[in-house]
């Protein structure tokens, strides 16, 4: 009995590492499959292009990237593969780099590629290759994008004036969605037949009418209006709603004047205590989301996905998931159009202001990189026209069509783009590859005369849904942009994005930022939730805590960096 | 000169004695041998990186280029009140955990010891034990998604039974914010940490139970005479290494679970060490965190085992 038991167990064991090694057999026939197109491929190739050696980069990114497929496999990534023989070795990082990449200068060890959001510690320890002889010499595609103005603008400092960060922001952008707005569900302004939204107290009494109209949704309590404030996320969207609902544009935390470049911690300017007194009143009167400061990111976009959401206000980037859920789940009505709403008529809404290049994030070669000179032909590569229209467009025959001399993307494929969740992972099209280089933006025209991007007003005329062509039409519009003043309307800002400009790591500037940042996310929530009598006294604590927090000393300093800026770019 | 020939010959002794021993071991010195090289290179290596909170540390600058700065970014630290309220919270989130998170297991230990259903009893510990190998980012989502206020099981039963009128917004509230840490910790390593207990208990000596019964012990009376003395070792040893790990409670569990409004409450001496250490680049000033912490930890190491060894006879040293 007891032998019994004790073989069967040993066949069973026996049993279960076979299967092991079968699995993992398998697995390794696969692979090897696939090396052996590839290397089929790249020989196909090897007579074409003089880079015929295949290389693997390694590179980190600062943010996140649910599309990257590993090993490039998508017919974008093997059609880059085949070109330049460069595979790309990606990490993405999950917040911004900031504990990644100051973890790669303790240890030194570098990939070959970083792109960063503000280089200052990686140039501090010597990290990164100066590109500036570089693009001169072998990056004829990026010179032509960024043009002289532009490649001046990459300089570092006034001290230093090598080129450590080449930015992978579009050029001469004017994205066809707003950036940054409120955005209110088609259904609610249709049953309100299309009330006048300006200021934020119009905002208020639609939320507030079609709240009263419809409290349940699906079952559920109707939600008046909520924010994605996961980690980051509270400055781009509830922090920021300070400046952009008076008349100015995304700077980070620093408010600058145009005309002295006097920077001021944005809440300090009175305006802003209004537009925080109007969220305090929302809350006041239920129509704000108790869990607005305690959600997750994946709760906001739950929420939004299930139609009950009436408004949101925000970056364009953090409505995504939301939107293209609610259209494949056939929840048209519920998806979100966005309105330029500010303060009071007083103020213009700014959001399409230009920054001018926006320079300070994006990819660096760092020392540990072997070849230089094949990492940046490589990014040259991606900055070419040919490519920048592949990865916007596709490959042709395959995503798009050539038409009398135009592309075109078929009917077919635009139905995948627009409900197919997965289009950009399957494809390799997009956000995938063009993080890595700079871009030509909405609306810049190649050498044939058509749009690089497949943002043309005409095809977001052709994507809208029914109900959005109906409130489009009832606003007077054909574009959400057109509710928006243009970027014409205002002056390039000299300085770009305050954001953008590096802080020397180690610097008492940068303990002040923090610093600041930690008491206003702590106390800017607080005097929300609190009772609105209250308010006057919360607020005021929290400019008494960022006085004694030093932070007058911190606008001087930010001041100094600005002007320098200025005066750089300025020659 | 006998005295001093006495010592001679008894030094001798020792020391042959201590070859003899050495020789008849030797291996199993060499079995240790790894063992003793992972912990010099892990444990004693990098405390060479000291040195960085002493200076102004450039990352990529070879070491005799920094700048030596003494003890500045001590005295910055001991100047921030942002750290004492990260020692605060850290103390208090750690005693909280030692106090419940160190008595329930051995409470949940000596309960599941005495249930006579075999089967029950494994099935319980196992499933008690799971939620252990559960990554905190996953446990934090269970935990928001049962306080939420919006539909969260928590706030529906509480509502439901009219304890509440309406649902609690728990997660936005600094007071609640240790209670859920702790509770949450419970939640998570109850069971494996009862592991270590039940291992104890079963290796007590049956013929002691036997012999309390034939005395007419109660099972209540056969704890507190058997079970909990005969446990007493384990958990006194276990105290202190908890005691030592007192300020070094990770930081997981307070970054997955706060949020802005409970900040003030959440923020503890690993989290304040990365966001204002490694995050904004200030090595030294992080190292002089990390120095902090590992000294207060051995001081309250010594202090716990000198006060085990003064009063019971037990210590792990």
């Amino acid at each position: 009995m007891r032998v019994w038991e004790k073989s069967l167990q040993l066949i069973f064991i026996l049993l279960l590492l076979l299967w092991l090694v079968a699995c993992q057999n398998s697995e390794e026939s696969g692979s090897s499959e696939d090396n052996q197109t590839n290397e089929e491929s790249t020989e196909a190739n090897g007579s074409s292009s003089d880079e015929s050696d295949s290389v693997t980069l390694t590179v980190f990114d600062s943010d996140t990237n649910p599309d990257w497929v590993e090993d490039m496999d998508t017919p974008v990534g093997r059609k880059i593969k085949e070109d330049t023989g460069v595979t790309l070795d990606a990490e993405f990082d999950i917040e911004g780099g900031e504990t990644k990449i100051p973890l790669m200068t303790a240890s030194g060890d570098y990939p070959d590629l970083i792109v960063s959001k503000g280089a200052g510690q990686l140039v501090d320890a010597e990290a990164l290759v100066d590109l500036a002889p570089l693009i001169e010499e072998h990056a004829p595609n990026i010179k032509e994008m960024l043009g002289e103005d532009g490649i001046n603008r990459l300089k570092w400092s006034e001290d230093d004036p090598s080129i450590y960060v080449l930015t992978t922001s579009p050029v001469d952008d004017q994205a066809m969605t707003p950036g940054y707005g409120a955005w209110i569900q088609h259904a609610v302004v249709k049953e309100l037949e299309y009330p006048e939204i300006k200021t934020l107290d119009d905002l208020k009494n639609v939320i507030k009418e079609y709240k009263e109209l419809y409290p349940e949704f699906d079952g559920q309590p109707t939600i008046g209006l909520t924010m994605n404030t996961d980690s980051w996320r509270i400055q781009s969207s509830f922090l920021n709603s300070g400046f952009m609902m008076t008349g100015a544009s995304d700077d980070g935390e620093y408010y600058v004047d145009p005309e002295t470049y006097e920077a001021t911690l944005h809440y300090r300017r009175p305006a802003e205590k209004e537009v925080f007194q109007w969220w305090n009143e929302m809350n006041a009167e239920g129509l704000v989301d108790s869990e607005m400061f305690v959600q997750k990111s994946d709760q906001f976009d739950s929420k939004l996905s299930s139609g009950r959401v009436l408004a949101t206000i925000g970056p364009d980037y953090l409505m995504y998931n939301a939107q293209e859920a609610l259209r494949e789940n056939g929840m048209e009505e519920r998806m979100y159009g966005v309105y330029p709403v500010t303060l009071n008529e007083e103020y213009k809404n700014h959001t399409y202001q230009s920054n001018g290049l926006q320079v300070g994030w994006g990819i660096s070669i760092t020392e540990d990189c072997e070849d230089p000179v094949r990492a940046i032909k490589f990014l040259d590569y991606l900055a070419s026209e040919e490519t920048q229209i592949m990865l916007n467009w596709g490959i042709e025959g395959e995503h798009h069509e050539i038409v009398d001399g135009k592309r075109v993307i078929p009917e077919e494929e635009w139905e995948k783009r627009n409900s197919d969740q997965d289009y950009l992972k399957k494809t390799g099209i997009g956000y995938n590859f063009a993080r890595f280089a700079p871009r030509y933006g909405d609306g810049v025209l190649d050498s044939s005369g058509q749009p690089f991007t497949t943002n043309t007003r005409e095809l977001a005329i052709a994507n809208q849904t029914n109900i959005e062509k109906e409130v489009l039409e009832a606003y007077g519009v054909e574009l959400w942009q057109d509710l928006f003043p243009l970027a014409d309307e205002f002056p390039v800002k000299p300085w770009g994005a305050a954001y953008n400009i590096s802080i020397p790591a180690n610097s008492e500037l940068q303990t002040h930022n923090q610093r600041a940042l930690d008491i206003t996310k702590q106390l800017v929530p607080k005097a929300i939730l609190e009772n609105p009598n209250q308010f006057d006294a919360v607020w005021d604590e929290f400019m008494t805590s960022l006085e004694n927090a030093n932070i007058e000393k911190a606008e001087e300093e930010y001041t100094k960096l600005i002007q320098e800026k200025v005066e750089l770019w300025s020659k | 000169m006998d005295v001093a020939e006495k010592k001679q010959v008894r030094k001798l002794k020792k020391s042959s004695l201590l070859w003899k021993t050495f020789k008849s071991q030797k291996m199993l010195y060499a079995m240790s041998l790894p063992f003793v090289a992972w912990v010099f290179v892990f444990n004693y290596l990098p405390v060479w990186g000291w040195t960085m909170a002493f200076q102004n540390y450039i990352p990529g600058n070879p070491f005799w280029q920094q700048e030596w700065v003494g003890f500045y970014h001590f005295i910055q630290l001991f100047q921030d009140e942002r750290f004492f309220l990260a020692l605060r919270n850290t103390l208090a989130m750690s005693f909280l955990g030692l106090l419940f998170g160190f008595t329930i297991p051995i409470v949940f230990a000596i309960l599941l010891n005495e249930v006579r259903h075999s089967l029950f009893k494994r099935v319980t510990q196992t499933i008690t034990y799971l939620p252990h190998f559960v990554s905190w980012v996953v446990v934090a989502g269970i935990v928001t998604k049962m306080l939420s206020t919006d539909g969260g099981i928590i706030n529906d039963l509480l509502v439901g039974m009219g304890i509440l009128d309406q649902p609690y917004q728990f997660m936005a509230e600094g007071k609640w914010f240790w209670s859920i840490v702790t509770i949450s910790d419970i939640w998570k390593e109850m069971g494996w940490n009862a592991i270590i207990f039940l291992a104890a208990i079963a290796g007590l000596d049956p013929q002691l139970y036997e012999a309390a019964k034939v005395d007419g012990a109660s099972r209540f009376r056969q704890i507190w005479h058997i079970t909990l003395p005969g446990i007493r070792p384990t958990i006194l040893v276990v105290l202190i290494l908890n005691i030592g790990h007192l300020i070094q409670i990770g930081f997981e569990k307070q970054m997955l679970l706060s949020n802005s409004l409970v900040m003030e409450y959440a923020e503890v001496l690993e989290l304040y060490a990365l966001n204002y250490g490694i995050g904004l680049g200030q090595f030294s000033y992080g190292t002089a965190i990390g120095i902090f912490n590992s000294v207060v930890s051995i001081f309250l190491l010594l202090l716990a085992n000198g006060i085990f060894k003064r009063y019971s006879n037990q210590s792990v040293m």
